[in-house]
């Protein structure tokens, strides 16, 4: 009898226990999700959305919206520079990536299978440009490109070539090309260290087979270590190309698009339709954003399907 | 084994070297012109400092006003970091050890942001800001900054946690802990490695973020230090003050380099990781 009343006393006591877990699990589950899932709608679902309806409408910001339906869109496809930032666009986007993924291949090929001495250190020097900010990148390279004062016309010189005083950045026929310098050097460190990783990986009786077999080194390099890091180049070209159609800032620091916008891209000309100095027109800034938006997907299922994702197995 | 050395591992080296110097000159040719005068450096690039002039870096930390723009990103940086890595921690948790309704809801909506590239939601974000009343304002872009959700960190974090054995949780609930002194006292500790490589990526993107300040600091008292050496630079193109332009690049660099030197090994490592995820 005694020991039946305990019993029960210890089952309603456990199940307040029980009661009061369950509350407290719920209020940490609460704390836990909600923050960071409400920051998410609010900073990122919400405006998201809102950029659908904001390219329909024609607003400066200052005085009220309207509602002009699919203006802007028709003014984008007949907007002349829209259609020269995106030529703009293409060329960095077959020429950027190519640099970055060709010359960090070779340098983690050679970190990787050439036993230097000076090897480990330069993987530490090639993955320093990563950590410095686009602001620093940039004005290295504003330095190094100044007509009278810059590292690039004093390294010439050096040469015997006088440049007299040539502004790399400042001549339309030279700025476009000279961008494409920072974007790569500011991007193959990653890239190396990808794939020194990803090559590593690659057993080593594989290479061993292919030396007793006879096989040179450009074979080796062409025949194993290129396809079976395939996925892993697959992946960084991807990065590469995405990361090139929306990023712009190494360009609005250097040259904001110019000289007689040579350097102009579709992120820059849409950044400065909505924050640039003279006047905000947030719903064609809108239009092209949802433009833009529809080209990275479109880039991304396209990529996706030439180039399917393969599983190599060792 | 020894290898056999050819004329093409000549090559090799020198191509090898070559890039290492690319990056390690421009920084080396900047800190040596920082310590020289600029009529010196007018009239030979090249010329090494006869003496080091260190009143260019006070004449930077002055003229720049960077005591100030290190202030505000110290603060910009340091509470997003601390409130955005403790909210990550708790997030990852929830969404990778705990079983709820709606939590596969949840991962799906995250998923979605790989699809979205964000450079559409600029404006909007922008006007939302605005009537938050969150622009111009540092505690604005740390709100911006720190709740949200990020797949990266996320699958990093919550990767590393759910290596943990499963029955910790048990076994600390038999002993009589709360959920919240469990999670404190077990899971924290325990998910320091992890913890660490993500505030070692929030730093670095906190810290060299820029467009989110230049777009939504407009005072210049509140400008962080990218925004900051920015306008410093454009107003250059008038003062043309090399010398002490070159100080301030400096300046702004170091943090940067220490942080590297630090914790190479981890940013390294981290950084393969988010690729493959990615």
């Amino acid at each position: 009898m005694n020991a039946g009343i305990n019993g029960n006393e210890a089952v309603v006591r456990k199940r307040q226990g029980s009661d009061k877990a369950r509350r407290q699990r719920a209020v940490f589950l609460f704390l836990a999700v909600a923050p960071s899932l409400l920051g998410y709608f609010l900073f990122t679902l919400y405006p998201n959305v809102m950029s659908v309806y904001y390219s329909l409408l024609d607003w400066d910001g200052l005085t009220g919206a309207t509602y002009v339906g699919f203006d802007n869109y028709v003014n984008m496809v007949k907007d002349q520079f829209v259609w020269r930032a995106l030529y703009h666009n293409l060329l960095y986007m077959i020429v950027v990536p190519a640099l970055i993924v060709f010359i960090s291949l070779l340098l983690a090929y050679l970190l990787n299978n050439k036993s230097y001495r000076e090897n480990s250190i330069y993987k530490v020097i090639y993955f320093f440009t990563n950590v410095l900010s686009t602001v620093v990148i940039a004005l290295l390279w504003s330095f190094i490109f100044d007509g009278s004062f810059g590292l690039l016309n004093g390294m010439l010189e050096l040469f015997g070539l006088n440049m007299n005083d040539f502004y790399w950045l400042g001549d339309s026929r030279t700025a476009f090309w000279a961008l494409v310098l920072p974007m790569v050097w500011g991007g193959v460190g990653l890239y190396v260290v990808i794939f020194i990783n990803a090559i590593s990986a690659i057993p080593k009786s594989l290479y061993e087979a292919a030396v007793l077999e006879g096989a040179r080194p450009m074979t080796i390099l062409f025949r194993i270590t290129i396809p079976l890091i395939r996925g892993v180049i697959r992946v960084c070209v991807v990065f590469v190309i995405l990361g090139s159609i929306k990023g712009f800032e190494v360009i609005m620091i250097l040259t904001n698009g110019g000289p007689e916008g040579s350097t102009d891209v579709i992120g820059l000309y849409m950044f400065n339709l909505a924050f640039g100095k003279e006047y905000h027109n947030y719903g064609y800034a809108s239009a092209i954003g949802m433009f833009l938006f529809v080209i990275l997907v479109g880039a991304k299922l396209i990529i996706d399907k030439c180039f399917p994702e393969e599983n190599v197995e060792f | 084994m020894a290898e056999r050395r050819t004329l093409m591992d000549g090559v090799w080296r020198v191509l090898l070297l070559l890039w290492a110097i690319s990056i390690i000159f421009p920084v080396i040719w900047i800190l040596y012109q920082s310590f020289r005068t600029n009529a010196a450096f007018f009239q030979d690039i090249w010329a090494l400092p006869t003496e080091l002039r260190w009143g260019n870096y006070s004449k930077a930390w002055n003229d720049y006003n960077i005591g100030k723009s290190f202030a505000n990103t110290l603060y910009y940086v340091g509470v997003s970091l601390v409130l955005g890595t403790f909210l990550t921690t708790l997030n990852a948790y929830a969404l990778t050890r705990m079983n709820f309704r709606g939590r596969k809801l949840i991962w799906g909506l995250i998923m979605l942001s790989l699809f979205l590239p964000g450079i559409n939601a600029l404006v909007p974000q922008y006007i939302l800001m605005k009537s938050l009343h969150l622009t111009n304002s540092l505690t604005g872009l740390v709100i911006l900054d720190s709740f949200g959700e990020n797949v990266f960190f996320l699958m990093l974090l919550g990767g590393f946690m759910s290596s943990l054995p499963r029955d910790l949780e048990e076994s600390a609930f038999m002993d009589g802990a709360s959920i919240f002194q469990m999670f404190w006292r077990i899971i924290v500790p325990l998910s320091t490695p992890g913890i660490v490589t993500v505030a070692i990526f929030k730093f670095l993107g906190l810290y060299n973020n820029f467009l989110g300040p230049f777009i939504y600091l407009g005072d210049p008292a509140k400008y962080t230090i990218g925004v900051n050496m920015y306008q410093a630079n454009m107003k250059m193109q008038y003062t043309s003050d090399w010398v002490t332009m070159f100080a301030g690049v400096m300046i702004v660099m170091v943090p940067s380099i220490i942080f590297y030197v630090i914790f190479q090994r981890r940013i390294m490592e981290g950084a393969t990781m988010g690729a493959m995820k990615g």
